[in-house]
């Protein structure tokens, strides 16, 4: 069975503060008295924001304050009830509020009628310490997706967030064994859906939702363009775009990681609107075995998938940008984003009403 | 030793960090490119005041105030260290090299500067 549900999303600087607290812990909080589902706090490694002010981790001054992503997914009717006080809370950054289906793992119904001919991203959540038939689960999730030949999975490391509305928050001291992390993979709509019934018997209590993307470019092949939508849908409600790199640390575009020079140019550009860069822990893309760091080591090969959101006018510029940059490697897809709020102190633009558009 | 000048070295070491992490954020968000050109301002910076300080002939408290507790806070060799290291793992080899390589000779350049100028002064 799969439940039609919202996924918001709050891209920000860590040190941002409201009130007393880190907007990452307010945000979480505000979750966990919701009762929220699944949400996530993500650690970026590199990114910018409205004002184009870089946050890094290459220096150490500068990764105090990197960017973060603070994803929640539960029903429409629990995210509306929320919003208000979600936005009251960000003075600055990002939010956007995204359509996705919630699989539910504790029925054997089939999955999902998409069209075949779509791509879909699957995202699981599983514990850190959580197993799997003796293994880490999120290692044998990517070894299941990696053995039916999907196009790519990422891992990425939680530091605080909600599980089956249950508050799991890293601490330095603490097995943190139930802290949640984020599995995405990609690939088409029939092959996402013979893996489900495989993840729901390999995993206990999977949280498993699924968007509808466009594959765009993979190895350097490119397929499309990022579809073309207009600015505004039927009802003139805004309507914005996303585009998600995969790349791996180790793939690089004129001696420097895809993402940082990614990053970089987007930065030095005067149409983006922002980047983040999340760094993640373990995962493969095409033929390369799963990876991830090893002990001994000079350079890292974890994947990083890079996300950048915007008007479709600017989305059509910055593929160009991104296109230019993924000539050899890495994988990337674009989606529609129905509801965007940029926040700067007082100066607020879009809002939360979803718009509606077919393509 | 007195209570007093343990206490100055905890408040100059305190001011010496402070510095050390305003110096660099300002450098690092105006030059920001490829080499962590923050620490290399802040070490070289350091460098200079320290060879100062030893061309004066600081002597006794004046000299433990000035150039183990400032400059000892202000400078930073593990952030040049793990500095080159993160760039290193990022695969930038060449970039790792030059951030050694530059902060060795910039750095005892100015050591010798600024220990010509504080005893010519």
């Amino acid at each position: 069975m799969t439940v039609d549900c919202f996924k918001v999303t709050t891209y920000f600087g860590e040190r941002q503060r409201t009130g007393d607290k880190f907007l990452a812990e307010a945000l979480l909080d505000l979750y966990e008295r919701h009762d929220i589902h699944t949400s996530i706090v993500l650690r970026g490694t590199a990114g910018f924001g409205l004002r184009h002010h870089l946050r890094t981790d290459q220096t150490l001054s500068m990764s105090e304050d990197p960017p973060v992503a603070v994803i929640a997914v539960d029903t429409q009717a629990k995210i509306d009830a929320l919003l208000d006080q979600q936005t009251a809370l960000t003075k600055r950054g990002l939010i956007t509020l995204e359509r996705a289906r919630m699989i539910h793992g504790d029925d054997d119904e089939p999955s999902p009628a998409d069209k075949e001919h779509d791509a879909v991203k699957l995202t699981i959540y599983v514990g850190r310490k959580e197993r799997a038939y003796g293994v880490p689960a999120y290692d044998a999730v990517v070894d299941l997706l990696y053995r039916r030949n999907l196009a790519g999975a990422s891992v990425f490391l939680g530091v605080d967030g909600t599980v089956h509305g249950r508050r799991e928050r890293a601490r330095f001291f603490g097995r943190n064994a139930d802290v949640p992390m984020m599995i995405i993979a990609v690939d088409a709509g029939n092959q996402i859906t013979r893996v489900l019934p495989e993840l729901r018997a390999l995993l206990r209590n999977p949280l498993i939702t699924i968007e509808r993307i466009q594959v765009c470019k993979r190895d350097g092949q490119r397929f499309a363009r990022p579809h073309s939508i207009p600015g505004v849908d039927e009802h003139g409600l805004s309507m914005w775009q996303k585009i998600m790199v995969y790349t791996s640390d180790a793939q690089r575009h004129n001696g420097l990681p895809i993402h940082r020079a990614l990053i970089r140019q987007l930065r030095a550009s005067d149409h983006a609107r922002g980047a983040t860069a999340l760094r993640g822990i373990w995962g493969f893309h095409g033929d390369h075995a799963p990876h991830g760091d090893k002990v001994v080591q000079l350079g890292r090969h974890v994947p990083v998938t890079t996300i950048i959101v915007d008007t479709p006018d600017h989305i059509a510029r910055t593929f160009d940008i991104v296109d230019d940059l993924t000539d050899e490697h890495g994988l990337v897809t674009s989606e529609m984003v129905p509801a965007l709020l940029a926040v700067d102190g007082d100066d607020r633009r879009g809002g939360t009403a979803l718009a509606r558009h077919d393509y | 030793m007195t209570l007093l000048v343990w206490a100055a070295v905890v408040l100059i070491g305190g001011a010496g960090s402070v510095a050390r992490f305003l110096v660099d954020r300002t450098v690092s968000a105006w030059f920001g490119r490829s080499l962590p050109v923050g620490t290399l301002a802040v070490n070289i910076s350091g460098a200079t005041l320290l060879g100062f300080f030893a061309g004066a002939a600081l002597t006794g408290d004046a000299a433990l105030l000035a150039g183990t507790a400032f400059v000892g806070a202000y400078t930073t060799f593990s952030t040049w260290m793990i500095e080159t290291q993160r760039l290193a793992e990022e695969r930038v080899y060449v970039v790792a090299a030059r951030n050694i390589v530059v902060s060795l000779l910039f750095g005892v350049t100015a050591a010798y500067l600024g220990q010509w100028i504080g005893a010519h002064l």
